[in-house]
C-alpha cells in the first residue's frame, strides 16, 4: 500500500489526475454549500441578469433565463458522477460475470454468451445507447439504462479474456482436484486474479461513462430541461457562438477537466498495478 | 484456397451471423417501446380508424417473431420499409445522408492514422524524455472530451476567433452543387472537374474531421506508444541495436511494425465509433450527413428508419473490422503463411 | 597502438532506483588481444551481459545508468568518443550474439530483408542483388543448405539452431574485430549448441575474430576459450589461461564453481551452494603473476 502511494505521488501526473477527480467529487457532493445559487440548479428565471458574460458573483456568466452558469456545471456534475457510479455499478457484475461463465464453462454457454456480447459491441456505443435511449421517456434511470445496455459487453470481453488464461494455470486446477464446485473456482480463485485489471478499466470509464452521457444530451437524448447537465449546456449554448461563448466553453471545459483527471488516475493505477505483477 | 481467402470468408461467415444477431436486437428494443408508434407518427390529430390503418400496414398487431418474419422477408428484397418521417422508402434516405457522413469519418480516420500513430511511434522512441510527455498529454486530452467539445471549441478558435475555416456546411453556398455520381462530395468534383468544388468541399470538412479524428489520433498515439514501449524491451531490437541501425530506422521498421499488429485491431474499433461520434459532430457543423436523419428518427420513434440506420451503421462497422483483420494477415506473416505449412 | 584490441580499465555501473544507487560493477579491468577468444564466466546477474552491453554503448542510453572507468577500442577510449562513433561501430567494427537466436530476429521481416541491413552496415552502396549473393556465400559458410530458402523464410519457420547459424553469419558478415557472443545458444538443445559452436568457433579462428565469450557454463568455456575471467557479484575474482585456470583453481569462488559443474550435465545455471565471504576475497590474476 505505502508503495503504491509512493509510486502515485512520485509522479507529478498522477497527482494532477488525483487533484482533479478530488475537486470534481468534492465540488459535486458539496454543490449545495459551494453554488452560489443553489436554488439554479432548478427552474428559477432571472430576466434582470440573463446572458451575461463572467462577472462578480457570476464567475461563468449567466445563461438566457438569467441562472449561475458555475453554479448549474456544479450540480451537473452532481448528475454525472451519479450516473457514472450506477452504471459501473450495474455493468460491471453484469459483465464480470457473463466473462467468468463464458471464460471458464466454455462449450455452447461461451459460444452463446460471447456472440451475443459481439453483437452489442458490433453497434457503435454512442449509436446502441442512442436507440435505446430515444426509445424510451428521456429521464435519469432510462439515461442509465441506455449507457448500461452499451457497457457491459466491454467487462465481459476483458473478464473472458483474463479467465481464460488464468484457467490454465496451477492453482485452478489445484481447486477443481481438491473437488471445490465451479462457482467457488470461477468467483473464488479466478475472479481476484481479474481485480487489477477490472479496477484499472473502472478508473477510466468513470470518465468515458460522463463523456457518453454527455453526448447523449448533447443529442438532445439525456436528461431534460430544467436538471443541469453539461452536455445539454453546450448545446443550448451551441446557438448563441460566438456571442455567448461563456455558455459552451465553461460547460466543455468542465466535462474536460473531468474526464482527463479520470483518465490520469486511471492510467496511474495501470501502472501502479501492471508493475505489481 | 489461399489461407488470406479462408480468412476472408470465415469473417464474413461470422459478420453476418452478428449482423443477423444485431437486426434481431434493434428489432426487439424498437418492438418493446412503450407508446404506441403509429399513433407518435400520424399525430394526436388522426382519428383511430387511421392509427388502427398504419399499425395494420406496420403489423404492429402480431406477434414479434411474425413482425420480424416480415422485415426479413422484405429485407431479402431490398427493402426496410418506408420512413414515418420522411414518407420515403428508408432505402432512398440512407443512401442520400450516409455518403455525407462515410466521408467524413473516412477522412478523420486519414488523420487519425496519419497523426495518431507517427504521434506514437516518437513518444515511444523518446520514452521517459520531455517529447515523449508532451505527446502523452496531449493524446490523453485528446481521448478525455467527446467529440462534440473538441467541435464547438474547434469552430470557436478556428472558424470564429481566427476566420480560417467555414462556420458550417459541406460547400460554399454560392458554388453550384455537383453532380450527384457516387454521393461523395470530394469524389464527385473531382470526376467532375470541377476543382473550385473540390477545395471549397476539402476546406468545409477540415475542421469538423480534425474534430472528429481528436479523439481517435489520442487513443491511436497512446496505443501505439503502449505496445511499441513492450516491444523495444524484445531481443530483437536489441539485436537490431547492438548491429547500429540508425534508432530512427529502428523505431520506424523494427520496434513498429511488430508492435502494430495488436494496435491494429483497436484502432480499427476506434474508427468505427467514429462513425457513431459523426452525429455529434455533424450537428454542430450542420453537416448533412447521417446523424441528423438518425437523431430525428430516433426522437420520432419512427422504427423501420431506427432499424435500418443502426444496420447499416453496424454493417458498416463490421466490414471496417473485416478490412482490418485482412490487413493484420498481410502485416503478420504467422498468418499469413499459417496454412501453407501444412500443405 | 596498444597491443590490445580491447581494453577495459576499472569499469564500474550503478543505476540509480528511488532506492537510491544500485552498483553492478565494482570497477573490473579486463583486456582482449587481437585474435584471441577471452570468456567472462559467471552466474546470471553477477554483471557478465551489462558488461557486453556496456562496450557496445547500449547502456549509456539509459539515463538511469552511472558508468565510469575506460573501455579502450583498438587504442581509442571509447568513453571520451561522442555516441555516434560508438554507433557507428556496431554491426561494422564491434557485433554481438544474443541467448535465443529466434526471438533475436525480427518476427515481421524474411531473413534475407534482415539480412540485408546487417549488410548495409558494411557497405552502404550495396545493390539488393550484391546483398543476396553475399548473404548466400555468409550462409554457406555456416554450413547452411539451401541458403536461398532460407533468405525467403521468416524467423518463426526456421529450426532454433538454423536461427542461430543465421546469426552468426550476420555477426561475421562484415568481419568485425570483435564478436561478443552473450551465452550463445543457451536457448537451445545442447547436441545443436555444440554444433553451432564448432561452427562459430572454427570461423572465428579462420578470419582472425577476436571473440568476448560471455557464459555460465564452464564446459563450453573450456573448450572454447583461451583465456578466462571469472566474474562474481560484479567483481572479478579470478583470470588466468584457461588450461591453468582449470587445473589450478585458487579462488574460493572459481573452486566453487568447477565443483558445481559435474552435478549439471552440459547446460543449466551453475547450482552453488551458499555464497559465503571467502566468494569476495580478491582477485588472483594468473597472468599477472607469471608475468612480474
Amino acid at each position: 500500500m505505502r508503495r503504491i502511494f509512493y509510486i502515485l505521488l512520485s509522479n507529478p501526473l498522477s497527482v494532477i489526475g488525483l487533484v482533479l477527480v478530488g475537486t470534481v467529487v468534492f465540488s459535486a457532493v458539496f454543490a449545495d454549500f459551494i453554488a452560489p445559487f443553489p436554488s439554479h440548479r432548478g427552474a428559477v428565471v432571472d430576466f434582470s441578469n440573463f446572458n451575461q458574460p463572467p462577472h462578480w458573483p457570476n464567475i461563468f456568466g449567466t445563461d438566457l433565463v438569467g441562472r449561475d452558469v458555475f453554479s448549474r456545471i456544479l450540480y451537473a456534475y452532481r448528475i454525472s458522477l451519479i450516473l457514472g457510479v450506477v452504471v459501473l455499478a450495474i455493468a460491471v457484475p453484469i459483465g464480470v460475470t457473463v466473462g467468468l461463465a463464458a471464460g471458464y464453462l466454455g462449450g455452447w454457454t461461451e459460444f452463446c454468451l460471447m456472440r451475443l456480447t459481439d453483437v452489442f459491441l458490433s453497434i457503435p456505443p454512442l449509436v446502441l445507447a442512442m436507440s435505446v435511449m430515444g426509445l424510451l421517456e428521456p429521464t435519469l434511470t432510462n439515461g442509465m439504462l441506455a449507457v448500461t445496455t452499451m457497457w457491459w459487453p466491454w467487462y465481459a470481453r476483458l473478464v473472458y479474456n483474463v479467465t481464460r488464461s488464468e484457467a490454465q494455470e496451477g492453482y485452478v486446477l489445484a481447486a477443481e482436484i481438491i473437488g471445490a464446485s465451479r462457482l467457488h473456482v470461477m468467483f473464488r480463485e479466478i475472479l481476484p486474479n481479474c481485480v487489477p485489471s477490472i479496477v484499472t478499466k473502472m478508473t477510466l470509464d468513470l470518465g468515458f461513462v460522463i463523456l457518453i452521457a454527455s453526448s447523449l444530451s448533447f443529442l438532445g437524448l439525456g436528461v431534460q430541461a430544467p436538471t443541469p447537465d453539461l452536455g445539454s449546456m453546450v448545446a443550448e449554448g451551441g446557438n448563441y457562438l460566438p456571442d455567448s461563448w461563456w455558455l459552451t466553453v465553461f460547460p466543455s471545459l468542465a466535462i474536460l477537466i473531468a474526464v482527463f483527471g479520470f483518465n490520469l488516475l486511471g492510467d496511474a493505477f495501470r501502472q501502479v498495478l501492471g508493475s505489481d505483477q | 484456397m489461399s489461407p488470406v481467402v479462408r480468412l476472408l470468408v470465415k469473417r464474413l461467415s461470422i459478420s453476418v451471423i452478428v449482423l443477423i444477431g444485431v437486426s434481431m436486437l434493434i428489432f426487439t428494443i424498437a418492438r418493446v417501446i412503450p407508446g404506441d408508434p403509429a399513433r407518435i407518427a400520424l399525430g394526436p390529430n388522426a382519428t383511430t380508424e387511421q392509427v388502427e390503418k398504419l399499425r395494420d400496414k406496420l403489423h404492429l398487431d402480431e406477434p414479434i417473431y411474425i413482425q420480424y418474419g416480415y422485415f426479413v422477408r422484405d429485407f431479402a428484397k431490398g427493402d426496410l420499409g418506408v420512413s414515418l418521417y420522411t414518407n420515403r422508402p428508408v432505402t432512398t434516405d440512407i443512401a442520400q445522408f450516409l455518403p455525407a457522413t462515410l466521408e467524413l469519418v473516412i477522412v478523420a480516420g486519414m488523420f487519425m492514422i496519419g497523426l495518431g500513430i507517427p504521434l506514437g511511434i516518437m513518444s515511444a522512441r523518446f520514452r521517459g524524455k520531455a517529447a515523449d510527455n508532451i505527446i502523452r498529454v496531449i493524446s490523453l486530452l485528446g481521448v478525455s472530451a467527446p467529440s462534440f467539445v473538441w467541435a464547438v471549441i474547434l469552430m470557436l478558435l478556428f472558424a470564429f476567433f481566427l476566420p480560417l475555416f467555414p462556420i458550417a456546411g459541406q460547400i460554399s453556398d454560392t458554388l453550384p452543387v455537383p453532380q450527384r455520381i457516387t454521393g461523395f462530395l470530394l469524389v464527385d468534383s473531382l470526376l467532375d472537374g470541377n476543382f473550385r468544388a473540390f477545395f471549397s468541399a476539402l476546406h468545409h470538412i477540415i475542421l469538423p474531421a480534425f474534430a472528429l479524428a481528436l479523439s481517435g489520433i489520442g487513443q491511436a498515439a497512446r496505443l501505439t506508444r503502449s505496445n511499441m514501449v513492450e516491444t523495444y524491451d524484445k531481443p530483437y531490437i536489441e539485436m537490431a541495436q547492438s548491429f547500429g541501425f540508425p534508432a530512427r530506422r529502428i523505431a520506424n521498421r523494427y520496434a513498429f511494425r511488430p508492435s502494430l499488429i495488436p494496435s491494429l485491431t483497436i484502432i480499427g474499433l476506434d474508427f468505427a465509433a467514429m462513425l457513431g461520434n459523426a452525429f455529434l459532430v455533424e450537428a454542430v457543423y450542420a453537416w448533412p450527413g447521417l446523424s441528423r436523419y438518425g437523431v430525428q428518427v430516433i426522437l420520432r420513434k419512427d422504427l423501420n428508419a431506427i432499424v435500418g440506420t443502426v444496420l447499416v451503421i453496424s454493417a458498416t462497422f463490421l466490414i471496417v473490422n473485416i478490412i482490418v483483420d485482412l490487413l493484420i494477415a498481410y502485416i503478420n506473416p504467422r498468418i499469413r503463411l499459417a496454412e501453407r505449412g501444412g500443405s | 597502438m596498444s597491443e590490445f584490441l580491447l581494453d577495459i580499465r576499472d569499469l564500474k555501473l550503478g543505476f540509480k532506483s528511488y532506492a537510491g544507487l544500485i552498483e553492478v560493477l565494482h570497477g573490473i579491468s579486463l583486456n582482449i588481444r587481437r585474435g584471441e577468444k577471452v570468456a567472462l564466466v559467471g552466474e546470471s546477474g553477477s554483471g557478465k551481459s551489462v558488461t557486453a552491453r556496456i562496450i557496445l554503448g547500449l547502456l549509456q542510453e539509459f539515463s538511469t545508468a552511472r558508468i565510469s572507468g575506460s573501455v579502450s577500442f583498438e587504442g581509442d577510449d571509447l568513453e571520451t568518443q561522442p555516441l555516434s562513433v560508438r554507433q557507428g561501430l556496431r554491426g561494422t567494427k564491434i557485433s554481438m550474439i544474443f541467448q535465443d537466436p529466434t526471438s533475436s530476429l525480427n518476427p515481421v521481416y524474411t531473413i534475407g530483408v534482415q539480412f540485408q541491413e546487417v549488410l548495409r552496415r558494411g557497405d552502404v552502396q550495396i545493390s539488393a542483388k550484391q546483398a543476396e549473393a553475399r548473404a548466400i556465400a555468409l550462409l554457406e559458410d555456416v554450413s547452411i543448405p539451401e541458403p536461398e530458402r532460407v533468405l525467403a523464410s521468416y524467423p518463426f519457420q526456421l529450426s532454433g539452431g538454423m536461427n542461430q547459424r543465421v546469426m552468426i553469419a550476420m555477426a561475421l558478415a562484415n568481419e568485425p574485430s570483435l564478436l561478443i557472443a552473450d551465452e550463445p545458444g543457451t536457448a537451445l538443445d545442447v547436441t545443436v549448441q555444440a554444433q553451432t559452436l564448432h561452427l562459430m568457433r572454427d570461423l572465428v579462428e579462420r578470419k582472425g575474430t577476436s571473440v568476448l565469450f560471455i557464459s555460465h557454463n564452464l564446459g563450453v568455456v573450456r573448450e572454447f576459450a583461451d583465456r578466462v575471467y571469472v566474474i562474481y557479484k560484479g567483481r572479478l575474482v579470478e583470470h588466468g589461461r584457461t588450461s591453468e585456470l582449470f587445473h589450478s583453481p585458487r579462488h574460493p569462488y572459481t573452486k566453487a564453481l568447477m565443483a558445481a559443474v559435474p552435478r549439471i550435465t552440459g547446460g543449466g545455471i551453475p547450482d552453488i551452494a551458499e555464497a559465503t565471504d571467502a566468494y569476495l576475497d580478491p582477485m588472483i590474476d594468473h597472468e599477472a603473476e607469471a608475468t612480474s
